[in-house]
């Protein structure tokens, strides 16, 4: 018996989802941070995606296919290769012996349509959670 | 004669029927009790675990807003389904305790 077999995957790619709204959002809010307990300034941080074989044991069983259904994951989430900008302002603590401070190379613009990418693709996956329960209903329906 | 009483022109016929689905001796017998056990310990042991959820969210876990949904959801879809059953259950009871003798 495999009811819950697309809710399990939908809800580990509604996971995976957040995770990267998460990471964004964190990327945002570090847009000018100069510290980090690394040192230098803050790096912008990738998710990476991995497919995952879903969670639940007897899951791998029930289903027919148990290669095709497959699940996701977050498999890491790395700092961007990019070098952090260099903007001239004398004025600042951490600025070096010319005056010019290292900030994170974070574009606004990308952050915002990535967010808006982690949303829609959470929309997404809600909405395949709502079909599997339709489905679901209906095969219950079946009985009546 | 070939044919002596007692023993019938048919012989043997019935014991060489194969046995009737279900009932090879030995095997568990599955009662409408155990049935309708069987799914509402499904229903419960999944209403257990979302109310887990719930209350991991309600205290601030940090448990994910959506594990906690989907796991409500699967509650509830196997609570209709235990109903479902049980109404079949029932009926069938029904149908029998009206049979005319």
């Amino acid at each position: 018996m495999n009811l819950f077999g697309m809710l399990e995957l939908s809800g580990m790619a509604l996971t995976a989802e957040r995770l990267r709204a998460e990471v964004v959002t964190a990327n945002m809010a570090n847009l000018e941070t100069t510290r980090t307990p690394q040192g230098g300034p803050y790096r912008r941080q990738l998710v990476v995606f991995r497919a995952h074989p879903a969670q639940a044991f007897p899951l791998m069983f029930a289903s027919d296919f148990p290669e095709a259904a497959r699940g996701v994951r977050v498999d890491r989430v790395l700092a961007s290769p990019s070098p952090p900008v260099e903007r001239f302002e004398p004025g600042h603590p951490d600025a070096d012996k010319n005056g010019y401070v290292a900030f994170p190379a974070i574009d606004p613009v990308e952050e915002t349509a990535d967010l808006l990418g982690a949303v829609r693709a959470y929309e997404l996956n809600a909405s395949a959670v709502q079909a599997s329960k339709a489905m679901l209903q209906q095969s219950l329906d079946l009985l009546r | 004669m070939a044919n002596p009483i007692g023993a019938s022109p048919t012989g043997n016929v019935a014991a060489a029927l194969p046995q009737a689905p279900g009932r090879t001796s030995g095997a568990r017998e599955w009662g409408f009790v155990e049935t309708l056990r069987n799914a509402m310990d499904q229903a419960e042991q999944l209403q257990t675990g979302a109310d887990a959820k719930v209350q991991g969210i309600l205290e601030g876990e940090g448990m994910d807003v959506h594990t906690a949904m989907i796991a409500v959801e699967k509650a509830d879809l196997s609570f209709q389904l235990m109903m479902q059953v049980r109404n079949k259950i029932v009926a069938a009871y029904q149908e029998i305790s009206r049979m005319q003798f």
